[in-house]
């Protein structure tokens, strides 16, 4: 079992059965619908054309392949886009290394090579994206080769095991054949999705967040820088759009439509289901730098009536975010907002007791507050959530802290 | 109000808001260098290297346009595309060539600052390390994006040599006629390695392999797309425009004072300073001085950082002045050495101040072919660029700027050899 570099094998002579030099060596080609891991065939350059040699076929793989059969059985190659050509696709791109969470660029690709019965086994075991590689590529056929890898020897390594890599692929077929899926990715936080996404070239990113779950890619989105963010949603179709756009927080998913052009976001808009489109139209009407515009309206609202353990009962039911469930609004028979409930407190009492006798005087604002009003108001009464009203006192919608945050960084 | 905000997303504000890659990449070659460049060209050689200065023009407008068109397309640097596409080792080469030149470019920039400064006696060395701190601050904090605007705005000092062109009351009709002129025969004897010398240094300051990378790397970070890319074409062309007619009227201002005059080789600032005498009578130096402490600042701000990300994109380290210092070290390491080292340098005493500041643009002339082919290559790679790719004419123009430069450094070559 042994070690060897793509840098090594590409241009290396390819002897046949007989020994002669038949061809070079100048693609290593890996079919990742089978196991993503096996290298399937060598592509060698022969005067005769381009011709394949898989593993089965070879004795030896490194600095001289050698086949067990006559060149004249190698069988021709035909391009296809269902194959990952390592030196094309592979050597100098950049890729995700999904486990140091950074998008990094390929200096070499390193094999293993196992005696399996007469021939070999080849597998892609890490691409190379430090110093190793680049001194490799750098003294290749200067340098004698002997002398190379004991020089290499001292050079400590910097690689990626191969399962921790992410491909970019920017043309949607053929990332359907190479089934590039950006898995790796997709399980990382969404924040470090999007500052991965950041160092990326526009149509890099676009393939990311076409192709993975929207779920995830409405939080990524969230996090990323806006004028990255709005340069995404402008390449990507409505539909797709719109199916990010609806796992999103209704008032960041308004914030971010109401940036884009105003067919577009009708377009979008239109691609929505119902419900979602309802809420984010709502919002779209208020200015967005008005409490209107910041607000969610993903809450917990309960009749006055209502007791503790009602209000357990909605928190399980709730599919918003997190930070909108500090406090539980309560409303009289026509939505006008009458009290509010600390999460902590109902946490602390007996599932009987009523809601309106925990109420605490609440705080609220116009849907026409401007930004820094809204501020002013969390900064002065300590507020996790801030009740948004209409002119009648019905409640609209709630601001959640981190908004503000957000709001406050971003005015800097 | 949503109204008035969607509107004001309309194409007039669309092109204004891409206004600003091609001007200052425009601008930002008339550096230290290129002043002194263009200075120096009007006081050897009086008109005689206006011809010069017509195909210079249609050279760096095909050039810049190729690189921002290439920045639309991909929406990747230069040195990205270089590996990418021509691999490691030929990126490494282009790269170690690149830093040296723009190192050189760098102490010029410093060098510029001290001379600007040592018309008001300020000693060396006060101005060399307090600038170079002052770069290295404003850009690592990231303030540079509000300062860009000031240096921008205090270019227009250059129209002062308009100006000067005009109070200096030049021959008009030899200056025009020289420009449009065959380009003569170089002069015969020890002027004629000069001559070269000089030409590759006007050609170097006005297309300088650095501004390419930069401006690249603008119209990337603008987020610029094909779709915009019509209007942003605009903006390289107006780009390249102004810069080169400011150039001719600095060679011609320099002609009719300085070459007039018999001073034909500049000593210092201070020489160079007397072009603007008719124009300015004794604060001729203040002008001089404000015009050349601009330039030189702007590029020195600009070169270091812009070198640092296209070496770092080009040999895959981590780069990005939004990472902290221990995720970039290389970056950040290379960013301060060309800083530190370019002006450091210049405290060594006796050291040619002037001297550097023309021989980097030669230096720029002799990498610019190298670069050109390079990006020739990607703009006529159709995998890569799709239908944007080269026109015709276009691979003609650019192909006879890098043939022509190499042959000008073969004659330099040559021409230096005969005089030895």
């Amino acid at each position: 079992m042994s070690v060897i570099a793509l840098s090594e094998v590409l241009g290396a002579p390819v002897r046949d059965a007989s020994g002669a030099v038949r061809g070079r060596v100048r693609e290593v080609a890996v079919e990742p619908q089978g196991q993503t891991s096996r290298v399937a065939y060598l592509i060698v350059g022969t005067p005769e054309g381009r011709r394949i040699l898989a593993p089965e076929q070879m004795t030896s793989f490194g600095a001289t392949v050698r086949a067990v059969d006559a060149a004249s059985s190698w069988q021709r190659y035909t391009p296809s886009d269902g194959v990952l050509l390592m030196k094309r696709d592979l050597l100098d791109q950049q890729i995700i290394d999904v486990h140091g969470r950074k998008v990094v660029r390929v200096n070499d690709v390193e094999f293993e090579s196992t005696p399996v019965n007469s021939h070999l086994a080849l597998t892609v075991v890490a691409v190379d994206v430090g110093a190793r590689g680049a001194i490799r590529r750098l003294a290749k056929g200067v340098v004698p080769s002997f002398t190379l890898r004991a020089l290499l020897k001292r050079v400590p390594p910097r690689v990626i095991p191969w399962e921790f890599v992410d491909l970019l692929e920017t043309d949607p077929a053929r990332r359907v054949k190479l089934k590039i899926a950006y898995e790796g990715l997709s399980k990382l936080h969404p924040a470090d999705i999007a500052d991965i996404v950041e160092d990326l070239p526009p149509a890099e990113r676009e393939a990311v967040f076409e192709t993975i779950d929207e779920e995830v890619a409405a939080e990524a989105l969230e996090e990323i820088d806006p004028k990255v963010r709005l340069s995404i949603v402008e390449s990507l179709d409505s539909n797709r759009v719109a199916d990010i756009v609806e796992e999103m927080d209704p008032d960041a998913a308004a914030d971010l439509l109401e940036r884009l052009p105003e067919d577009r976001t009708g377009e979008i808009l239109l691609e929505m289901e119902p419900e979602e489109r309802q809420e984010v139209s709502q919002l779209l009407e208020f200015g967005e730098r008005t409490a209107a515009g910041r607000m969610t309206t993903e809450y917990i609202a309960l009749q006055e009536t209502a007791v503790a353990d009602d209000a357990i009962e909605a928190l399980k039911h709730f599919e918003g975010s997190r930070e909108a469930l500090a406090t539980i609004y309560l409303l009289d028979a026509s939505r006008i907002l009458v009290g509010a409930v600390p999460l902590v407190k109902i946490a602390i009492s007996s599932p009987a007791v009523q809601l309106s006798e925990l109420s605490e005087e609440y705080i609220s604002c116009p849907a026409d507050t401007p930004d820094d009003d809204v501020a002013a108001l969390f900064d002065k009464y300590n507020l996790l959530t801030l009740a948004v009203v209409d002119e009648q006192g019905r409640l609209a919608g709630i601001i959640t802290a981190d908004d503000v945050i957000a709001m406050l960084r971003r005015g800097r | 109000m949503t109204l008035l905000r969607r509107l004001s997303r309309t194409r007039l504000i669309a092109f204004l808001a891409l206004l600003g890659p091609g001007l200052i990449a425009g601008e930002g070659g008339n550096d230290a260098g290129g002043i002194w460049t263009y200075s120096v060209a009007g006081a050897r050689f009086g008109y005689a290297l206006l011809w010069a200065m017509l195909p210079t023009t249609v050279a760096l407008i095909v050039v810049q346009e190729m690189a921002a068109r290439m920045g639309a397309v991909t929406g990747k640097g230069l040195s990205d595309l270089i590996r990418e596409e021509f691999g490691f080792r030929v990126t490494f080469f282009l790269m170690l060539a690149l830093v040296v030149t723009n190192f050189a470019n760098i102490m010029a920039e410093f060098a510029g600052v001290a001379s600007s400064l040592g018309l008001f006696s300020i000693p060396i060395y006060v101005v060399v390390p307090l600038s170079a701190a002052a770069v290295w601050i404003v850009v690592v904090r990231g303030t540079y994006k509000s300062i860009e605007r000031i240096f921008l705005i205090a270019s227009v000092i250059y129209v002062c040599y308009i100006v000067a062109a005009f109070v200096a009351r030049p021959d008009w009709m030899t200056a025009a006629s020289a420009t449009v002129a065959r380009p003569e025969s170089p002069v015969a004897g020890p002027l004629r390695y000069l001559y070269f010398y000089t030409l590759i240094g006007l050609v170097g300051t006005t297309i300088s392999p650095w501004m390419q990378f930069y401006l690249q790397a603008s119209i990337v970070e603008k987020g610029v797309t094909v779709r915009q890319y019509r209007l942003a074409r605009w903006d390289v062309i107006l780009g390249c425009v102004v810069a080169s007619v400011i150039a001719w009227f600095i060679i011609v201002a320099c002609a009719a004072t300085l070459h007039q005059a018999g001073w034909t080789e500049l000593r210092d600032a201070a020489d160079a300073a007397k072009a603007l005498r008719p124009l300015a009578g004794e604060y001729a130096s203040l002008l001089f001085a404000a015009g050349l402490f601009n330039a030189s600042l702007f590029a020195a701000t600009v070169l270091p950082i812009s070198t640092a990300y296209a070496v770092c994109e080009g040999l895959g380290f981590e780069s990005g002045l939004d990472k902290k210092f221990h995720e970039a070290p290389v970056f950040y390491w290379l960013y301060t050495v060309l800083i530190v080292a370019g002006a450091g340098v210049l405290l060594i005493p006796g050291f040619p101040l002037t001297a550097i500041m023309e021989f980097s643009q030669v230096v720029n002339g002799v990498l610019l072919p190298f670069v050109l082919i390079s990006m020739l290559r990607l703009t006529n790679d159709r995998e890569l660029m799709g239908q944007h790719v080269n026109s015709r004419t276009f691979n003609v123009i650019a192909w006879a700027t890098a043939v022509a430069m190499i042959g000008l450094t073969a004659a330099l070559l040559w021409t230096q050899r005969v005089a030895n």
